[in-house]
């Protein structure tokens, strides 16, 4: 046996035990969890939750947010509603006998006021159990999702009461795995990405015009705001501003940085964060990073404190101002979003979600 | 019977496989269970076709790695776990390569990293591996290619005499 395939074999040997009863009944349940929490907090849970494999689909359903299981919810009015805080994905259905039904999910949203509703034209599983993403405005005033029967993707404004087709059609099978959505801040652009990751290149769609421009696949959006597309090509890394009529160039950071922020009120900076040591994982995840998208160059550190201890931020979230950015934290009973001062570094909390398997918060994108 | 024990039992007589394979691609305990989840999700979708006139082991290596090549490169899914499982305080040579091995996949790209474990791990043939990433086979050969000089670069000690003979095996 070579050096190469010893080491492999030894560092397969040292693959942890996973209780894979467990995962198959989450499978066959069509469930995903979000783990990204600390080892340890994580052995506490998966201890507690699969004493017995009969136990795992309680302890599921009860980690549901209290509204999934609330009576009574009505599909989404017409009219004005207020903005929205957040919008969550029902589970697949399970039945006494594990006979799983994932037609039955669906996307439903919640009000800044704390009123839930259905919204059963916004798709929320293809045909071939692709999840369809939907988004939301960075003010909560707009969501946008896709619709099966106009087969295309709507912009619904929740004050306004207002809705708009886009009339450019995409069809369900594109919808891949992976795919996401970015709403821009004034709900006249889409960026599509059918499969985040891949080469399959991505669309930026004016809904009212139907005009469109292809994102490379290679990129992934941001955000789009003043009339601007922020995508990100991950690993090299770049950042490039692409003019929503197109063009533009990137720039090109010295160093590997994720999970970046929209472009900061003044226009020149981002803020995301730097991978550099493996073994700093969780501090590196509590410093940000202030970026120069024009000459790349690295601006500086800004420890964040005040958050959970051990919990590595989860996403950047919108500018609130031009010196304090959100930034989102989960833990077992669900995300937090925290505003971070850029000068100090000091972090207080704006706003607790409950635990979802899928969430969608404002003005970050999700798959 | 259950419709779902056949996919079970196909599962648990594969664990400690799946769960090997998943760790070396990400090198996270969390991550790999992350990983496992995800793709059991689509072969239990598939599982009523696939138990019929699938081949449902090819299915699902091809399942695991598609998940790991397209997983988002957003933060919850992309940060590496902290420093690798510590064996006892003597650091030897096999101890070291280890070691050593978790920094060079750290770097390598998603299908470099694949090529590696489905090759030199899996023991599959190029055809098998092109099959398995659902790319051409010269697509592997190129990838194991750059993968292994990334290799040498970084670790040559792993690259040594004795590797040689499986580097000229599958370089184009």
């Amino acid at each position: 046996m070579t050096r190469l395939r010893r080491a492999l074999y030894g560092i397969a040997e040292e693959a942890p035990a996973v209780d894979m009863a467990a995962l198959v009944d989450q499978a066959l349940a069509g469930r995903r969890r979000r783990r990204r929490v600390p080892a340890m907090m994580a052995a506490v849970a998966m201890a507690a939750t699969v004493v017995a494999t009969g136990t795992v689909m309680t302890a599921m359903r009860s980690s549901q947010p209290q509204e999934m299981a609330a009576p009574g919810i009505t599909d989404l009015p017409e009219g004005n509603v207020g903005p929205l805080g957040y919008a969550y994905e029902t589970p697949c259905k399970v039945d006494e006998k594990r006979r799983v039904d994932c037609g039955a999910a669906e996307w439903r949203v919640v009000t800044g006021a704390g009123e839930t509703y259905r919204l059963p034209q916004a798709l929320a599983m293809t045909a071939k159990d692709r999840r369809v993403p939907v988004a939301i405005s960075r003010d909560g005033r707009k969501i946008a999702y896709y619709s099966r029967k106009d087969r295309a993707h709507v912009v619904r404004d929740l004050v306004s009461g207002s809705e708009t087709t886009s009339p450019v059609t995409v069809k369900e099978s594109r919808i891949g795995p992976g795919s996401t959505l970015v709403l821009s801040d004034d709900g006249r652009y889409v960026v599509f990405d059918p499969r985040e990751g891949s080469k399959d290149p991505g669309l930026l769609i004016e809904v009212s015009t139907g005009k469109t421009v292809k994102v490379p696949g290679k990129y992934e959006a941001i955000g789009v705001r003043d009339g601007v597309v922020e995508l990100v090509r991950y690993l090299k890394t770049d950042l490039w501003l692409m003019p929503v009529t197109g063009g533009g160039k990137p720039v090109r950071f010295d160093g590997a940085f994720m999970g970046f922020s929209e472009l900061a009120p003044d226009g020149r900076t981002v803020a995301a964060f730097e991978r550099r040591d493996e073994k700093k994982w969780i501090q590196e995840l509590r410093t940000l990073v202030l970026l120069d998208v024009s000459t790349g160059r690295k601006l500086r550190n800004v420890p964040i404190q005040g958050l959970p201890e051990g919990r590595p931020v989860m996403f950047t979230g919108p500018w609130r101002s031009g010196s304090e950015l959100t930034v989102v934290v989960d833990d077992e009973k669900g995300a937090h979003a925290y505003g971070v001062d850029i000068g100090t570094g000091k972090a207080h909390p704006l706003t607790d979600y409950p635990k979802a398997l899928y969430l969608t918060l404002p003005g970050i994108v999700n798959e | 019977m259950d419709r779902h024990d056949g996919f079970r039992e196909f599962v648990l007589a594969r664990q400690q496989a799946l769960t090997r394979t998943a760790y070396l691609l990400t090198g996270d305990a969390h991550l790999a269970e992350d990983l496992l989840q995800s793709t059991l999700v689509n072969v239990a979708k598939q599982w009523p076709r696939l138990s019929v006139d699938g081949n449902p082991e090819a299915y699902t290596r091809r399942a695991l790695m598609n998940q790991y090549i397209s997983w988002r490169r957003r933060l919850r899914r992309e940060w590496p776990s902290a420093s690798p499982p510590e064996h006892g305080v003597s650091h030897d040579e096999e101890t070291l390569d280890r070691i050593v091995l978790r920094q060079v996949l750290a770097r390598l790209t998603r299908k470099q990293r694949a090529v590696l474990v489905l090759r030199f791990w899996e023991d599959l043939t190029e055809a098998q591996t092109a099959e398995a990433l659902g790319c051409s086979v010269g697509t592997v050969k190129s990838q194991t290619h750059r993968a292994l000089a990334r290799l040498r670069a970084l670790a040559p000690e792993l690259a040594g005499p004795h590797s040689l003979s499986t580097f000229q095996e599958v370089t184009p």
